[in-house]
């Protein structure tokens, strides 16, 4: 019998006043992955995370929750850190734990537990006693992560969640939130803007634009539909050298030096459609000197600002 | 504990246990203690002579002395001599511009109907001050209690105790006409006083409150966990049971130091009688005999704390709600400004006719106002020590819990799109909006 998806969004509208922020909105987010949603600023995807956290109802349409249709009673099973997030600042840092992880269901004694080893292993004890408004940012973001994944929701919803880390603790974090997906009880909902991470991590995608699914899919069928015939084509030689060579052989689209091999060149091109690849490289072998010739995949920031671009394109 | 009791907690721990809670608590009883020790000395610098003619119409105290061709007391004991208060004796009033061109600070009229309802008439140009009103007060009642006592022919003590008789002033001002309540109606002052800055500054920490979980985008965690109704209905309770915890630590607090203090002025020695300073008197003895202090033993304060409690909990109720919806309304404190002044101004109306109503605690505006909501929760506690019937206090009372309801209701429906509102300046048209949103 197949399992329900994590979530099964249908559908979904949401209106305020005259403005459309969501419109027949739907997807699955599959269980015990990391499933990326995208979109630039404005594109919905804060009203739809609110929605599945209860924050906001949309006008129609609906939201399954592990099968289920999703209600406040799921609510203790969802974690969310939200992209806009704060502490009260003149609480102390342990009391304000202890009262978020209450707040989630937890009762204080597996509640001090669980965040005594939190603390540890994000590094934050220590800072039990003092009063929010005494740690840098970085802490406190460390402390709302915490906060988000105490309760071990079955659902995480991570709305940048490594904004404002600097280099080591977004490390930190990162291997955290894969620790979470390995272990294959937790179903990851990242809200991103880092297609590094979104490449890294996910394995599948939803691209909100205008309010509007414009992609969906899992990132490497979404990055292979994505090739368009280009080449990266490395050489040793010069740029010129090469461009001559080249001919009108293929087209040629931008040619950079390669940041990793001192000396060599990154081309890249595309074949006509007639063209044998094969064929193609034993040819321009005879008069350059060929490192590597590799089909191009577009990364998903590529593939985001495309997808968006064409649909913000007014019709021809 | 659930999760509204949760927040109720947080709410009340994080303010409570501030030290600048603690200190204004412990301050409040030492500053009105100061206050009022103050007022006693003013009271006493600035006394003025009080000139009392009394007309004994029925010639009950009085007699016509040949000799000095004078009326008397016939009890002289009764009207001992004071200080700032002298009293001359006479069976026929003087008509009110005799009254006004001669050197009497006032007139009181006694006829045979004192013995019914134990009130004499007072009246004056210039009302007397607290202190001359009590002793003329007591003086009186002691010369009345004499001629009662004389009238019974077969006097034992059960009996003297049902004639025992307390006259008080029913003060008029003979150019005004308007009745004085002064002395009364000052510990209704002090509590309305006292309700208006708590509802103030505790509806000010609900704003301030909501204004920081917003700004600090704190909210966004929290209503993902409950329902923004139990968020504002947590913090509203929460932070009111702030101010309740201040009125009883105040309570227990006064009671302390009204006994402590009492001891210790008592082992001190200096509480002695008025009329006799080798005569030692217990503190409430020496209260009740004191001109100044002695009507503070007069109020039912047991009444006054219950109503001033429950009064507060459905008018704090009310502010806090208006308060909780302008807060979420807006960014920052600063945009409140705009929207405070329509919801403080009842506030400021109460407080304002409260001091004019010391004067007047009977007056039109003041009986209105204790049956409107919006000023009951002030105007009623001015008007309580001086008695007023079970339906005014249930006709207000109902009043202002329905409304505190009303309130709650419709600022939830703000609160809860307030609050994830950012960047945007709301108009009183967009609020309307929310409220009809269901």
């Amino acid at each position: 019998m197949p399992t329900a998806p994590a979530l099964d969004i249908s559908g979904i509208e949401k209106r305020f006043g005259e403005q459309r922020a969501l419109a027949d909105v739907g997807f699955h987010v599959p269980q015990s992955g990391i499933f990326g949603l995208l979109g630039p600023n404005g594109a919905g995807k804060t009203t739809l995370l609110r929605m599945l956290n209860g924050i906001t109802a949309p006008d129609a349409g609906s939201i399954s929750f592990f099968g289920e249709p999703l209600t406040r009673g799921h609510l203790p099973s969802i974690g969310y850190l939200p992209e806009e997030r704060g502490l009260y600042k003149s609480m102390r840092v342990g009391e304000q734990a202890l009262y978020f992880a209450q707040l989630r269901g937890l009762d204080k004694k597996e509640a001090r537990e669980r965040l005594r080893y939190w603390f540890d292993r994000l590094e934050v004890d220590g800072w039990w006693h003092k009063e929010v408004s005494e740690v840098s940012k970085g802490m406190a973001q460390k402390i709302q992560f915490i906060l988000s994944v105490l309760h071990e929701p079955r659902l995480l919803i991570l709305d940048e969640p490594l904004s404002g880390f600097d280099p080591i603790n977004a490390q930190r974090i990162r291997e955290v939130i894969l620790e979470l997906k390995a272990k294959g009880d937790t179903t990851i909902l990242l809200s991103t803007h880092d297609m590094g991470s979104v490449e890294e991590m996910c394995d599948e995608v939803a691209l909100l634009n205008r309010g509007q699914l414009v992609l969906n899919g899992k990132v490497p069928e979404l990055r292979e539909a994505a090739r368009d015939g280009r080449y990266a084509v490395s050489f040793r030689d010069s740029v010129m050298g090469f461009t001559v060579a080249l001919g009108a052989s293929a087209e040629l689209i931008e040619v950079n030096p390669n940041p990793e091999v001192p000396g060599e060149h990154v081309a890249m091109l595309r074949l006509p459609a007639e063209s044998d690849i094969a064929t193609w490289v034993r040819w321009i072998s005879e008069k350059v000197e060929l490192t590597s010739c590799m089909p191009w995949r577009p990364g998903m920031r590529d593939i985001f600002i495309r997808a968006v671009e064409q649909q913000n394109e007014p019709a021809a | 504990m659930n999760r509204l009791g949760l927040i109720i907690y947080r709410e009340w721990i994080t303010r409570v246990r501030r030290r600048a809670f603690i200190i204004g608590t412990l301050l409040v009883p030492v500053l009105l203690a100061l206050g009022v020790g103050f007022g006693a000395w003013m009271e006493n610098a600035e006394m003025e002579q009080n000139k009392v003619l009394v007309v004994d119409l029925s010639g009950m105290i009085t007699f016509w002395d040949d000799t000095r061709q004078a009326y008397l007391p016939i009890c002289p004991e009764c009207f001992p001599k004071r200080e700032h208060l002298q009293y001359r004796f006479a069976d026929q009033a003087l008509d009110d511009a005799d009254f006004l061109l001669s050197d009497f600070t006032s007139m009181v009229l006694l006829d045979d109907a004192i013995l019914q309802h134990g009130q004499a008439k007072n009246l004056y140009e210039k009302s007397p001050s607290i202190t001359a009103q009590n002793a003329i007060e007591r003086d009186l009642s002691s010369a009345i209690e004499r001629f009662k006592v004389k009238e019974e022919l077969s006097l034992d003590y059960e009996t003297y105790k049902r004639l025992k008789t307390k006259v008080s002033l029913v003060g008029e001002d003979i150019v005004t006409k308007d009745g004085n309540a002064t002395g009364r109606s000052l510990i209704g002052f002090v509590f309305s006083l006292f309700m208006f800055i708590q509802i103030m500054v505790y509806g000010m920490h609900v704003m301030r409150g909501v204004i920081e979980e917003k700004a600090n985008r704190i909210v966004e965690v929290i209503i993902s966990v409950v329902r923004p109704m139990e968020l504002l209905a947590g913090k509203i309770i929460g932070i009111g049971l702030v101010g309740v915890t201040q009125v009883i630590a105040l309570t227990v607090l006064g009671f302390l130091m009204f006994q402590v203090g009492g001891q210790a002025l008592e082992m001190s020695g200096v509480l002695t009688s008025a009329s006799n300073e080798a005569v030692e008197l217990d503190f409430e003895t020496w209260m009740a005999s004191n001109d100044l202090l002695g009507f503070v033993l007069e109020v039912n304060w047991p009444l006054m704390v219950v109503c001033a409690l429950v009064y507060f909990a459905a008018g704090f109720f009310m502010y806090a709600a208006l308060f909780a919806a302008i807060g979420s309304a807006v960014e920052q404190e600063s945009d409140a400004q705009y929207l405070m002044l329509p919801a403080m101004l009842p506030l400021l109306a109460s407080y304002i006719t409260a001091a004019m109503a010391i004067q007047n605690p009977e007056g039109q505006v003041a009986v209105i106002g204790s049956y409107v909501p919006l000023t009951a929760p002030i105007l009623m506690l001015i008007r309580l020590p001086l008695g007023v019937a079970w339906w005014e206090l249930a006709l207000s009372l109902s009043g202002v819990i329905a409304t505190a309801y009303g309130f709650v209701l419709v600022s939830a429906r703000i609160f809860r799109t307030g609050i994830l509102m950012h960047g945007k300046n709301i108009t009183v048209r967009e609020l309307f909006r929310w409220i009809r949103h269901d």
